[in-house]
């Protein structure tokens, strides 16, 4: 058996004592993090309240229903619809707006970029609470219908995710030679849009995606802003929910946690595999 | 006829004038350069002439036509960047092949094109590498195939050497001279390694703060300067100060060099002449008197310093190495100067550092 084991040349023999300390932080987050996720589908998947459970019944009567209730709930599949248009048309705003705003800035007026980059600190400045309230006493008199839309959410989820998808997307402009890419694609007879969409956008792939991601993350995670205007979105959905059926609502957080978790590894697989055989370098967040 | 013509092109950022009255021809066929310190406005013509600038004043004509308002993609030019510019998401042959794309060929054209021009730069074997996979001198290379597929008017190079190390620069060099020769492509070239300049020209413009202090043929630039500036900024000068005298030669230290001047008698001046226009002789000889102080070796040459008596001066003279070969330092020397191609500058009021 030890003849097999190919020993490390370059790793240096470590003492259990050199290894102690750090195993340690490990062991300490991991359960800072696991833990949580154990005990929520403890309550929520298996049908044995708390006070009752022995250790002899460890692993019986685990079951769905939970998660089957909350998903057969007739609130449930509207509120989920809604939220995922919401965090579509988020990220399409974002993407539109940004996108081109930082490129100008990063090839005709660089010197901006700091209070761009400022202004989009605001949001953490700026409780929620307060950015509705005072968007909402505006156009309460003056537009109501933009109040009454569902979509009305959108701007407020472009603006809350700014600080994050600024950072994404400025990364990834500086990670590039926006200014020699754009001049090459043109002196090739490339138009702007061309360019745009052939030179620029590919390149900046990975700052694009992990922005959405982080896009989507705000809009399906905001509350405050969507129980003021009174929109039933999926975290609405989920707070409602909570208070008739807590063991339904935990099931779908937990599910939700781990569907979230699952596309954004895809995905970022996916990009990252396509990225390092490409060998463009990207920054993420 | 002239392919590519500046003319009276100022070019102004704010208070920073880039570009002063740029005149310029570059003929048919030519590869002329661009040459000058680093902020002389070498850089902005050429972007200039690739429609990423506009002109403030002045006019671009390419093959009779003006272009001046002509916004850089619907241009016909070449481009190869100083900085790698190589699109990374895309294989050395789909860089290549997308300028042609852009121009909506058909599929069986573009691939010959593409296998064509990669041939040409000698990059058939990476065709479907990307662009983090190949060396600098492989990246400019495929940059040079993509600027050339879409078969360009003007062939525009801004310093594609100079992120690369010695060797392959001069390896490089020669074959985009060869290259621009075989298709005889009209290109303008900007360096500012005179070097490269003088070895691959056809004509060389030597460029200072926004202006054009000479174009000519390299020869013409090495052996007849038409300025200071150029006569310093080109090859390496002797530097030897002295008065102009009535009868119109020059004064050094007590000795006359024929040198004609139109500056008045009297002025303090400097005469600059190449070391190859120095030569070592016998001590006895007539000129100037001095020391060996150092001795450089370079194969077929051999640059003898020799500190003048007179001067306190350090004067270099390149004579073939069999004929100094006996020299060594700290040997008693004669230098005399030929000056028929010498350049007298009136002397700065400062001594020059
Ligand atoms: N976009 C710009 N904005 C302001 N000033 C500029 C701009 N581009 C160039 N300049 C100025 O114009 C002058 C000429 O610049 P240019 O880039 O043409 O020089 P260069 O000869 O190419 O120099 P180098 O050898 O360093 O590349 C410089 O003083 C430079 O600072
Ligand atoms: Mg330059």
């Amino acid at each position: 058996m030890d003849a097999v084991i190919d020993p490390a040349p370059t790793r240096r023999p470590s003492t259990w004592r050199s290894r102690i300390g750090p195993t340690l932080v490990l062991i300490v987050c991991g359960l800072f993090f696991v833990l949580p996720m154990i005990t929520m589908a403890r309550y929520s998947l298996q049908n044995i309240i708390t006070p009752l459970l022995r250790w002899e019944d460890v692993f019986k009567k685990w079951s769905l229903s939970g998660i089957k209730a909350a998903v057969s709930d007739p609130g449930f599949w509207p509120a989920l619809k809604l939220s995922l248009e919401l965090a579509v048309a988020t990220v399409a705003l974002t993407l539109l707006l940004l996108l081109p705003t930082l490129l100008l800035v990063h090839i005709k007026v660089p010197k901006a970029r700091p209070l761009i980059e400022f202004t989009t600190l605001l949001p953490f400045m700026i409780p929620p609470i307060a950015l509705v309230a005072g968007v909402a006493a505006f156009f309460r008199p003056n537009a109501k219908w933009f109040l009454n839309s569902n979509f009305s959410l959108v701007p407020f989820y472009a603006i809350l995710a700014l600080p994050f998808t600024f950072r994404a997307i400025d990364a990834g402009i500086r990670a590039i030679d926006v200014r020699t890419l754009i001049d090459a694609s043109r002196s090739l007879g490339a138009g702007w849009g061309r360019t745009l969409f052939r030179v620029l956008m590919p390149n900046l792939k990975m700052a694009i995606v992990s922005s959405s991601f982080l896009t989507f993350t705000v809009v399906m995670g905001e509350f405050t802003i969507a129980q003021t205007l009174l929109k039933r979105t999926y975290p609405q959905f989920m707070y409602e929910f909570y208070s008739n059926r807590g063991q339904g609502a935990t099931a779908l957080a937990l599910f939700t946690f781990l569907a979230t978790t699952a596309v954004l590894g895809l995905m970022f697989f996916f990009v990252r595999r396509r990225d390092r055989r490409a060998g463009t370098t990207t920054t993420v967040f | 006829m002239s392919q590519l013509s500046f003319q009276a092109v100022r070019k102004t950022f704010g208070p920073t004038v880039a570009l002063e009255a740029l005149d310029l021809d570059v003929g048919e066929g030519q590869l002329v350069s661009l040459l000058g310190p680093s902020g002389c406005g070498k850089t902005t013509a050429l972007r200039i002439a690739a429609g990423f600038e506009f002109a403030t004043s002045g006019k671009v004509v390419v093959a009779s036509k003006d272009i001046s308002n002509v916004p850089a993609h619907k241009r016909n030019m070449g481009m190869v960047f100083q900085s790698y510019s190589l699109f990374p998401n895309l294989t050395v042959a789909q860089n290549v092949d997308f300028g042609l794309r852009t121009r909506k060929q058909d599929k069986a054209r573009r691939t010959k094109t593409v296998a064509d021009m990669l041939d040409l730069v000698g990059l058939t074997a990476q065709t479907s590498r990307y662009p983090h996979q190949l060396s600098g001198g492989q990246q400019q290379r495929v940059a040079l195939a993509r600027a050339l597929a879409v078969n360009p008017q003007v062939l525009l190079l801004d310093e594609p050497l100079s992120a690369l190390d010695a060797k392959v620069r001069t390896n490089l060099r020669d074959q985009i001279r060869r290259i621009q020769t075989e298709l005889g492509i009209t290109t303008m070239f900007v360096t500012h390694d005179q070097e490269e300049a003088l070895a691959i020209s056809d004509k060389v413009a030597v460029m200072s703060n926004g202006r054009v202090e000479q174009y000519a043929t390299p020869l013409e630039i090495y052996r007849t300067p038409s300025t200071a500036f150029v006569a310093r900024f080109v090859g390496s000068m002797n530097q030897l100060p002295g008065m102009v005298r009535l009868d119109g030669g020059v004064d050094v230290a007590g000795t006359t060099l024929p040198t004609p001047t139109e500056l008045p008698a009297g002025q303090g001046v400097v005469v600059l002449v190449r070391p190859e226009a120095v030569s070592v002789a016998e001590e006895s000889s007539a000129g100037f008197r001095g020391t060996v102080a150092s001795l450089t070796f370079q194969g077929a040459d051999t640059v003898v310093g020799v500190r003048l008596d007179v001067l306190d001066a350090l004067v270099l003279a390149r004579s073939e190495s069999t004929k100094v070969g006996q020299l060594s330092i700290g040997d008693r020397v004669g230098v005399q100067v030929d000056t028929s191609h010498a350049v007298v500058e009136a002397a700065a009021t400062e001594p020059a550092a």
